[in-house]
């Protein structure tokens, strides 16, 4: 109880001081950067959710980012509902979708569980692709985002969306961080270390493994709505593999056995990304050879090294 | 004693050149206070042609201003900055120019998807941003998605489709020409290009079959099965929206078929440089529109300008794309000028059916139409290929007329007007 106030109390910090920094340093790329930090943030936690705390490395989680953007962004434009039910209604559409592919995905371990989600991801991609009539096709869905006024607060202001994409992204990581420090987080990690001994424990092995793949998958969707709301629409390049690479790159950088490590890990990716392009056109060299220099210098992510470097074992431990 | 004095003047030097060192900056700021203009499109990856080939006809564009005193007394300072063709990159891009980087105008080189990014974003920052390079009908032409200080210095997809369907039709009934295939590639603009130029050629040409359509993947290395059914299928005639590197590779692949000899062909992108110089043996009869031709319009201006492009790039071709990000940055100059200020309303307002002198027209002069922020009046025809320089000739030009009345038309039935 004590930890969940006082990580509470510290969420509630960070969106105060996130909530003032505009007023003190009016930099727009600065509320740019939370912005897009908060939905890629969510999105590599999430998918930590499943690398990190249950073992299942998923080569395809940007299927779900893709779907919250493209699910949010056509409700708004083709219905007439507002934004929070068109908010709640992304969520339930990626369960539901979720359910579908865990479903087939969660009975392949190791190397075709991680096939099987990439395969998914490049059918939903190609889904988009070919539908030209609904999605925009490779084009995109163009037009904007109609209606994002909530509650009075129009999110079409950059100053309110870098506030609700705090917001979200606090509460999103709260919600995550309050999972697997229950007893469901604790059987997430005994499924990792050893499936068959939990399984004998008397753990349902397939419907946590589900239950997870479910969650993780809703996270990610609020992450795409967030990013779906910053670029004012969907485009096919948020749901194709190589978002499932950034995801799984913010991991590696910042700490697969540190709950915030995919949080740090988006920072240094989004900075690297904003600091190489401003330099040189080569963008993918200097990024490849900074996370050769992660993998061979430092061996794990920046969070766990620290965190191993000042004696503690990180707290979802990759034994 | 030697030592010292050495010491000190060293120590004095060092003070002078601090002090200048500090003052440069100021001085500099006082006589310059340059004017930016952010530069986006892809430098990297596979299409990085897009941005290279933009970027060398922007930047003599930009000596010249500046040489001549600069815009508004200003120099102009561009910021080229790569999205990597990542519209959530291109968003971020546009944003951080203008925002971070101190941009007070936007020239947008993305491809499409990245354009549509970048539009709402200056839907959002109300700053004048002229997108360069994005052929997509829709992005001028829906009024849903028109932004008051954005425009468009490209040619128009439903330009080539009508001007391509009026000569396809013209060449058809000479030759009689009623059986025909389509290959285009399989994706959106693939698709929408060629429904749209068949919609235009039978409204030409009301007798028109079409036996077969082929649909190759974007970036497939192997046409031969594309080809065989085209050929089992036996057209007089063949349309193709294949482009660049695909539409040199399908060229050489069809040449061993021996494609080009068994039906007339009409690809509107072969009159790009860089695609007709790529292909090993240029078939002799293909029907192509120009991309970019420095003979076409054939004027000593046009010549000029593209010896001029080879002269400043390394003797790379201009591509299709540098003619119209010459064309962005003349009405940029153009428009600023006129409105004596930089701000997006102003600007805009003075940009909106602005004309200005061209070499890339056959009547000497474009406009941005008002109406609807897109370029007009700007080169556009069709010609026969030739193996050898200059690859396409007997040029003929599109009429405006025909085009502004058809478009018309186009646009109510989309519901765009």
């Amino acid at each position: 109880m004590n930890r969940i106030v006082r990580d509470i109390a510290i969420g509630v910090l960070v969106v105060a001081v996130l909530a003032a920094v505009p007023h003190l340093i009016p930099s727009k790329a600065f509320q740019d950067f939370v912005i897009r930090c908060s939905s890629m943030a969510l999105f590599a936690t999430s998918l930590n959710l499943l690398v990190g705390y249950t073992g299942l490395s998923s080569f395809g989680h940007g299927l779900f980012f893709g779907l919250g953007t493209y699910s949010f962004a056509l409700l708004m434009q083709k219905t007439g509902i507002s934004l929070p039910v068109a908010f709640i209604a992304t969520l339930l559409i990626t369960t539901v979708t979720a359910i579908a592919v865990g479903a087939i995905c969660i009975r392949l371990r190791l190397i075709y569980f991680a096939f099987v989600t990439l395969a998914m991801q490049m059918l939903m991609h190609s889904v988009i692709i070919s539908w030209v009539g609904l999605t925009g096709g490779d084009q995109g869905l163009q037009g904007g985002i109609p209606r994002r006024v909530v509650a009075g607060i129009d999110l079409g202001n950059q100053y309110n969306l870098y506030i609700f994409a705090a917001v979200v992204l606090v509460i999103g990581l709260l919600m995550m961080r309050h999972i697997v420090n229950t007893s469901f987080g604790t059987s997430l990690r005994m499924i990792r270390d050893n499936e068959t001994r939990a399984a004998f424990l008397g753990i349902v092995v397939w419907r946590v493994k589900l239950t997870v793949f479910v969650l993780s998958a809703v996270f990610a969707s609020v992450g795409g709505i967030v990013m779906s709301l910053f670029v004012s629409g969907a485009y096919p390049e948020l749901i194709n593999w190589p978002i499932s690479g950034d995801a799984i790159f913010a991991i590696v950088m910042g700490g697969v056995g540190s709950f915030l490590g995919p949080t740090v890990g988006t920072m240094i990716l989004l900075l690297l990304n904003d600091v190489v392009t401003r330099q040189t056109e080569y963008y993918g060299l200097a990024l490849g050879i900074i996370i050769l220099a992660f993998a061979l210098g430092l061996r794990r992510g920046l969070l766990d090294f620290i965190t191993e470097r000042l004696g503690g074992r990180p707290a979802g431990g990759i034994s | 004693m030697h030592d010292n004095k050495a010491a000190r003047l060293g120590r004095r030097t060092v003070l002078a050149a601090s002090a200048a060192a500090l003052a440069m900056p100021a001085v500099a700021r006082a006589q310059a206070n340059p004017l930016k203009i952010g530069i986006q499109s892809i430098f990297s990856g596979p299409i990085a042609l897009l941005g290279t080939s933009s970027r060398g006809a922007i930047q003599p564009e930009i000596d010249r201003i500046n040489a001549a005193g600069g815009l508004l007394g200003r120099q102009i300072q561009p910021i080229y900055r790569d999205s990597k063709g990542q519209p959530q990159e291109a968003a971020r891009v546009a944003r951080e120019l203008v925002n971070t980087d101190g941009c007070e105008i936007l020239l947008d080189a993305e491809a499409s998807s990245g354009a549509y990014a970048v539009q709402e974003v200056v839907r959002d920052l109300g700053v004048l941003c002229v997108h360069s390079n994005s052929e997509t009908s829709s992005l001028t032409a829906d009024p849903k998605l028109r932004v008051a200080t954005a425009f468009r210095s490209a040619r128009q997809g439903v330009h080539d489709a009508i001007v391509g369907g009026a000569h396809s039709a013209k060449v058809a009934t000479a030759k009689k020409l009623s059986k025909w295939a389509t290959c285009s590639p399989d994706y959106a603009f693939g698709r929408d290009t060629t429904a749209q130029f068949l919609e235009f050629l039978k409204h030409f040409k009301p007798d028109i079959e079409v036996l077969s359509q082929g649909w190759p993947k974007l970036g497939a290395p192997d046409f031969t099965e594309v080809i065989t059914k085209i050929l089992q299928a036996k057209p007089q005639a063949l349309y193709s929206a294949l482009y660049a590197g695909d539409l040199s590779a399908f060229v050489n692949q069809g040449n061993v078929y021996a494609l080009f000899s068994a039906m007339q062909v009409f690809v509107p992108a072969m009159g790009d440089l860089p695609v007709l110089t790529a292909v090993k043996n240029l078939p002799a009869g293909i029907q192509s529109a120009n991309r970019y031709l420095p003979t076409f319009p054939a004027t000593a201006e046009n010549a000029a300008w593209g010896a001029a492009y080879r002269k400043n790039n390394n003797n790379d071709y201009p591509t299709n794309w540098s003619w119209e990000n010459s064309t962005a940055i003349r009405f940029i100059e153009a428009a600023v000028k006129k409105a004596g200020s930089t701000d997006g309303k102003k600007a805009a307002a003075a940009l909106e059916g602005l004309t200005i002198d061209s070499p890339f027209s056959t009547t000497g002069k474009v406009t941005m139409r008002a109406e609807d922020h897109t370029l007009i009046d700007y080169a556009i025809g069709w010609g026969t290929t030739v193996p050898k320089e200059p690859f396409v000739i007997d040029m003929e030009p599109g009429d405006w007329g025909q085009i502004a009345e058809l478009e018309k038309e186009w646009k109510k039935s989309n519901g765009y007007i």
